[in-house]
């Protein structure tokens, strides 16, 4: 026997889109700003903390240098070790003595073979630990010129 | 009354739901896409070169013909700052040499460097090279300020050749 019991007509949950159609916006509007079209990937296994400044230049990624506090990088390669702020096994007076140098060269026979126009095949991005003497960039840079590497562009964080 | 009138519904009125579940996923799908390329830090460059010698000409050249190439030396103590030009005499130039001592231990005086920069440009517009010759003991950092002080003003160029030297003793 029936008890009676009346059978309710089923509604189906709603779910409030509002607030997160409101938080995808906002995060769309955020990322649509910061958005760049040249993206900087770097994979270095150390800390290293650029200067900042008002420059708006945008960069070129042929030849890439960077110098942390503890090592250099030419590309991906460790080409040399940084202690107390010198090079190790670095002459500033022989700077064709070092293994900088000598990878600096073959990277430089290397951009001649590319297409690209010789004030591009000569530049070269450095980016430098802003904690560095300027002794001890000095001595990589004026390297990195006797290189064949004439021109450079520092690279720094936007202000 | 006419309000509550307004607020009545009627029994064969129905909530008109807008189905957001399509704008949703467009928005996750370019979320995604933004986050994907998103960079966390924004890189850009200051380019720096080598001088370009050039042959002296005109004997008698006016103030605002001249180009000079100023010397901008970060030292312990302060910046020292002078010019080249192998168009202007060498008692014009000087008298254009000056000195900013440091404003206290640690930070240079570069504001006073900036407005001085730009009486210099002024007086020379054609002028857009500058030297910066750091000590050894100078921090990189410290190298990069001097270098935008010296670019720009205010969005106002200044010597937006940059080129770095090492002091030769």
């Amino acid at each position: 026997m029936a008890l009676g019991r009346r059978k309710r007509k089923f509604t189906p949950p709603k779910l409030i889109m509002t607030s997160m159609v409101d938080i995808f916006t906002f995060l769309l509007i955020f990322l649509l700003a910061s958005f760049s079209d040249h993206v900087a990937r770097f994979s270095i296994d150390g800390t290293i903390s650029l200067p900042k400044s008002a420059t708006k230049t945008d960069f070129k990624d042929n030849t890439r240098l960077v110098v942390s506090e503890d090592k250099i990088w030419l590309g991906q390669d460790v080409v040399a070790q940084v202690k107390n702020g010198a090079v190790v096994g670095f002459d500033i007076n022989n700077p064709q003595g070092s293994v900088l140098y000598h990878k600096l060269v073959k990277q430089r026979e290397k951009m001649d073979q590319t297409n690209l126009d010789n004030k591009e095949k000569n530049l070269i991005l450095f980016l430098c630990d802003k904690r560095l003497s300027f002794k001890t960039v000095n001595g990589i840079i004026k390297t990195a010129g006797m290189a064949g590497f004439p021109n450079f562009q520092f690279g720094v964080l936007k202000k | 009354m006419l309000g509550s009138r307004h607020n009545r519904k009627r029994p064969d009125e129905e909530d008109a739901d807008i189905d957001v579940v399509p704008v949703m996923n467009v928005f996750l799908v370019i979320v995604l896409l933004l986050l994907i390329s998103f960079s966390f830090f924004n890189l850009r460059v200051i380019n720096t070169s080598v001088p370009v010698l050039g042959n002296s000409v005109g004997v008698s050249a006016q103030a605002s013909d001249i180009k000079i190439t100023v010397i901008v030396e970060i030292e312990e103590k302060g910046i020292r700052l002078s010019a080249l030009s192998d168009e202007a005499d060498p008692g014009t130039l000087k008298r254009l040499g000056t000195y900013f001592p440091k404003e206290n231990t640690s930070n240079y005086a570069l504001d006073k460097l900036s407005s001085y920069l730009r009486t210099l440009k002024t007086q020379y517009p054609k002028s857009d090279t500058a030297i910066i010759i750091p000590e050894g003991s100078i921090i990189y950092d410290t190298i990069i300020q001097t270098m935008d002080v010296a670019r720009y003003s205010n969005d106002i160029q200044l010597f937006p050749h940059v080129v770095i030297s090492g002091k030769v003793s």
